[in-house]
Order: structure tokens, then sequence, then C-alpha cells
């Protein structure tokens, strides 16, 4: 298996005419090794301090009128909040999303690297990518790094020629097409509220407060998820942000304050 | 993960003048899963004392049972309630008797003395007291709470102004852990009465 | 892996369990009642480690008969669950009993009850609650559907969603639940959930 590093390379020099260059000049780039006598040790440790969007909620699906895509906005580090205001879902191209679980860092580059290339595949084809071939571009790369610690969990949505399309790509290699995604510590508690509210009959309305109210649930449970609730649909004409609900206010919105709260308490045995 | 992060936990308390509040979040977790949003760590001692415990709420509710059952043999024998300070020494020694198997937890303790003076004071979870004049926090959000209490705190506070204060700190630090917030609770104690509120919060 | 379960309705509490006695990848019976009538209105629903949970309900069951024996009257509910707390978290620091709790129970004058206690002896009363994998999907369905107040069949509407979606998106889901609930008439098995024959 040869390593893809295309997306490291910020230049690739034109080949053409006489190759005066020394040999290793268009050798494809290293990386450089770290000056340390425990490799795997640092390699560890390095691959713990570049993971701090540790924690997600993102979920996806399909249904008559597109796709919907929804995240939360929450990065933590341990239990330290670093940010509640983190973009977790990537504009491809206007056709065409991916959310962010795993490693930010990763999540990011990837993405912009494989807007690089759908860019690529349009102006050489005269046509748009359609998300099959788009997800399997980034699964490959993906793919190629296997066990060098890269952290990536991802759905693709977008509309192609094809209509809606979703696939889940993973840095364990995995691709998944399907019609109902959800990704990240969050995750089970979304689905919970995604499949129980879920019919492909929906309106976008419906669809996007279903994917809202299960983002929701799932920041009041998960510890890790939270912020902002953002939802995105996917139509025949692109993307379209449909809105971004601060979670704080989303639950006095669903379960509004009854004021005579009787407190939870053990209740004493009445007198006989 | 630290044991002392199992639950979630923050805790603070603050003088003011002639009165004191002691506040808390109101979550229960297990890890990241919040399991009640109604869980409380303050407990009360007598009308003017208070123990906040922090950290792993079962150790929380084992040693509130046998604070409670020592501060009741004292009251049967002196026939008066304990002083702060007197009860502040009964935790740090329950505390330091499991010196190899402590209780994980770090108590806050908050109340009025004889002549009203307010008296607040932390502990680690094997009984090294910690007194303060001005303020004291605990919990998995303590680094935030410090932040917050150090920019928000002044002396000498009326207890309108130091409901205001602690509320705020609270509020602001929880919503930078992930593992404590879900509400908060605050009692604030002035030598003639006690108000207990419950504070709304972000519930992510 | 386990699931265990449980809510608090108008006037009654139920508790589901999952009914599999599992030992690393076999499954020697499905239909292992983990949920102990504990007296006449209370329910013990109960996960953990085979042997512990055998010995502790047993323990527990035995000595709140005893209470009751010689002193006439049962433990309430409350009571109950603060004996339990008590024992598991003596046992906690010398032999711990692997075993987390749901204990459903309904009084006269209180009305029904569902306590929290997991194995290292946290007690919390709440309206539901969940323990063990089952919990990711039990506790957001629950959190999305449930209100104050539920009547019966709208509990056990709510229950059968909980285990289809356990069944449906756990990869490690047990086939076969068993609900019991507790109200003013006492505690009783109410049905199971069976997706494979349990003989």
């Amino acid at each position: 298996m040869k390593l893809d590093t295309s997306g490291l390379e910020t230049f690739v020099p034109p080949s053409r005419g006489l190759n005066v260059l020394p040999s290793d000049f268009t050798a494809s780039p290293a990386f450089d090794l770290p000056g340390c006598t425990d490799f795997d040790g640092f390699q560890k440790n390095a691959v713990q301090m570049v993971k701090p969007a540790k924690g997600t909620t993102t979920l996806a699906f399909i249904f008559k009128e597109g796709v919907i895509v929804a995240a939360d906005s929450r990065a933590s580090m341990g239990g330290y909040i670093s940010s509640q205001t983190v973009k977790k879902i990537i504009e491809i191209n206007p056709y065409m999303i991916g959310t962010m679980a795993g490693g930010a860092a990763d999540c990011q580059f990837w993405h912009r690297n494989l807007g690089i290339k759908c860019r690529l595949h349009e102006l050489a084809n005269k046509r748009r990518i359609s998300v099959t071939g788009a997800s399997k571009l980034l699964a490959n790369i993906l793919y190629s790094y296997r066990g060098m610690g890269l952290s990536v969990g991802t759905m693709i949505a977008g509309w192609d020629e094809t209509g809606p399309g979703l696939y889940y790509v993973d840095s364990e290699g995995g691709r998944l097409k399907g019609k109902r995604f959800s990704v990240g510590s969050g995750s089970p508690y979304a689905y919970a509220v995604l499949d129980s509210g879920y019919r492909f009959d929906l309106s976008i309305e419906e669809a996007a407060e279903l994917a809202r109210r299960a983002i929701y649930h799932a920041t009041f449970r998960d510890g890790a998820s939270g912020g902002v609730a953002s939802v995105y649909y996917v139509g025949p004409d692109g993307w379209k942000k449909l809105s971004g609900d601060d979670v704080g206010e989303l639950h006095y919105k669903y379960y509004p304050v009854v004021t005579s709260s009787v407190e939870q308490e053990m209740a004493e045995a009445p007198v006989a | 993960m630290s044991i002392f992060e199992y639950n979630g936990s923050a805790l603070v308390a603050m003088v003011g003048k002639n009165c004191f509040a002691i506040a808390s979040d109101r979550r229960l977790g297990v890890q990241l899963q919040t399991i009640a949003t109604d869980f409380r760590r303050i407990y009360k001692i007598h009308d003017k004392l208070y123990i906040g415990l922090s950290g792993l709420a079962t150790d929380a509710q084992t040693l509130y049972q046998r604070l409670v059952f020592r501060h009741k043999l004292y009251q049967l024998r002196e026939e008066r309630d304990m002083k702060p300070e007197t009860f502040a020494s009964l935790v740090s020694a329950l505390l330091y008797e499991k010196r190899f198997g402590p209780y994980f937890c770090q108590p806050v303790i908050a109340g009025l003395g004889d002549d009203n003076k307010p008296f607040i004071c932390t502990m680690d979870s094997i009984g090294a007291k910690e007194l303060a004049k001005d303020f004291v926090v605990a919990g998995t959000a303590s680094e935030s709470l410090y932040g917050a209490c150090e920019s928000m705190y002044k002396p000498d506070m009326e207890p309108e102004e130091l409901f205001e204060t602690i509320s705020q700190a609270l509020l602001a630090s929880v919503d930078r852990d992930c593992l404590s917030g879900w509400g908060g609770h605050v009692l604030l104690v002035t030598p003639t009465e006690v108000q207990e509120k419950a504070l709304k919060g972000r519930m992510d | 892996m386990e699931c265990i379960f449980g809510l608090v309705g108008d006037g009654f509490a139920l508790i589901a369990a999952d009914s599999s006695a599992v030992h690393s990848i076999l499954v020697h019976k499905s239909n292992e009642d983990k949920v102990l009538v504990l007296d006449s209105h209370k329910l013990l629903g109960v996960s953990g480690e085979a042997g512990d949970r055998v010995q502790f309900i047993e323990y527990i069951q035995k000595n709140v008969h005893l209470y009751q024996f010689r002193n006439g009257i049962p433990l309430n509910t409350a009571a109950a669950a603060n004996f339990t707390r008590g024992e598991l978290a003596t046992a906690l620091r010398k032999n711990p009993y692997f075993v987390n709790i749901l204990l459903a129970g309904y009084d006269k004058g209180i009305g029904p009850s569902l306590y929290y206690i997991d194995y290292i002896a946290t007690l919390h009363k709440i309206d539901k609650g969940a323990f063990g994998y089952g919990s990711y999907f039990s506790l957001a369905m629950m959190d999305r559907y449930f209100r104050s107040g539920m009547s019966l069949e709208e509990a056990i509407d709510l229950v059968d969603k909980c285990i289809m979606e356990i069944r449906s998106r756990l990869f490690v889901a047990p086939p076969n639940f068993v609900i019991k609930i507790v109200d003013q008439n006492g505690a009783r098995e109410y049905a199971w959930r069976e997706s494979i024959s349990s003989d």
C-alpha cells in the first residue's frame, strides 16, 4: 500500500521539459521523524495531544426532500470545555458537506483536502463529483493512513446527479452508505430520538426539528456534547444552513420552567 | 479519569458582610453520562452551618450521614449546636481516620460563628484544613471557579450582592466544565434568615 | 449486555430488565428474571455480576422481611433504599458487590417512587433511570417521551419503544425482557417481551 501524501504537498512541480533537478527533489515528501529514542511512546503521546475534539454529537439522514445534517458545537479536553462554538459541519463545496467527530485537525485538514480534490475532478471532467466518489476519495486516503493515529469519524452528505447521498467514513478505513447515521460520544442518545421520530416523508421543517431535538437530547445526557445545535439541509440546489440554536435556550423552550417545582425528596413515613 | 471526577461537581462558598453564601451545581453523573439534574451536594448541619461535599457522590452521602450522626451526639451531650470551627475539626478528624483509604471528597464548610462571624473553609480528602477569608472552591469546576471568584469577589458584600456574585461565578464556571452544571443551588445565610434558591442554568 | 431501566407513572412505578445470563460469549439462559419482588409493594431490579447479584438481593430481601416480622410493619420504599445503600456502602470498602440497582415501590400516602443505587452505593430518587449499555438508548428515549403522570398504557408503550431501540441499535442486545410493575395493588410481573424462545 502506497501512502497518499498528495494532501501534504504545497506545490507540485510541473514535470515538462528536461528534468535537471536532483532526483530527490520530486520524491514524495516524507514526514520528519521525532528526535527521540522512544518513538512509539512519542507517537502515542502526540496522538493524544492532537485530539481535542473528543466528545461530539453529529447526525445526518436522508428523507424525501434531501439530506439533513446536524451537530453540536462543543470541544472538550478532558473535563474542560475548550470551546462552545466549534464549526463541526464543514462545507466541502456548495453541494456537499461533511461532519466532524474525532480529531479536529484531522477532520478539518482532510475535508479541505477533499474539497480540493473534488474541485479538480470538476475541472477535469466538467461535472460535479458524486457523493459516492467523494466519500470514496476520502475513505481511500484515510485507509492509506490506517494505524498511524488519524482520528476521523465523518459523514459526507450531498446532492449529486443521482439525488441525495449520505456516507459514513472513518479513520479505521470504514465507509458505509446509508439513510441515517449519527457519530460521536452522544450518538447513542441521538439515535434513540432519531430512530423513533424518523419517517421518509418528513417535511423539511419536521426533519430539521427532529434533527435539532436529537442533538438537544444528546447534549442533555452527554457531558461532552453541547453548545449550539446547528442544522443544515442539502437539497437539489445545494446546502443551506437552516438554524443554529443555543441548546441552553433550547432546553427551556422544550421544557419551560414550572414555578412550583417540587424537588425530589425522600418522603418520610406517614405517621401510622 | 480521577475518581474525584467520577460524578462531577462544583462547589463554592463566599463570605459577605455578616453573612455567607454557599452554592453548588445540580448534576449527578457517571463519567460523561448525566443521571440526574436535581442532586444535592450542600447539606445542612444546623441553621447556621452547612457543608458541601464535592467529589465522589457515594462518599459524600456516607460522610454526610456520619457527620449528622456525630453532630446529633454532640447536641445531646452538650445541649448546643457545634461552632463552625469545631465542626471543621470534626470533619478533618473523620477524614484523617481513613488516611489510607480515604473518602474521595473535598468538603467545603460554611457557617456563622458565635457573634455571627462568617466562617468558611475547605480541606482535602484526608482532612488538611484550609481556612479562607474570602472564598473557597471545590469540585471538577474548581479551576474555573478560582478564576471567576478571583475576578468577581469583593470584600464585605451585602447579602443581595453576594447572592448575585456567587451565582454568576458558579454559572460562569460550570459552563466551562463538562462534568458539572445542569443548574445550581445557592444558600444565602444571614444572622436572621436563610434563603435557598435554585438557579436555572445551561442544561448541556 | 445488561439493560435495565425503570420509570414512575401515575400511581405506579415499573422496571424493565433484560433476562440474559451471559458468560463471555456464551448465553447460558435467556429467561433469567432479574427483577425481584422484594415484598408486597417493592421491586428490586438488579444488574451486575451473577454471583453478587443473587447473594446481595437475597440478603436484602431476607433482611427486609426480618424487619417486617420483628416490627410488624414493613419498611417503606425510602427506608428500604437507604438500607440497601448502607449495606452496599459498607461492603464497598471490604469486598464490594458489583450490582446496580433500581428500586421501585409504592407506599400508602406517598405513592410510587423509584430509586437509583449504583454499585458504589450512590443513592438518588429519580423518576426515570437506567443502567448498562442499554441506558444510552433508553435514557434518551425516556427523556424524549416521558412526562410525569403517564398512564400505564403510555408507560408500557414507552418501555416497548426503549426495548425496540435497544434491540435495533445495541450490538450486544439481549433478546428477552421482563417488565414488572408496582402500584397500590402490589408488585407483580406485567409482561415478557421475548424475541427468542426461552425454554
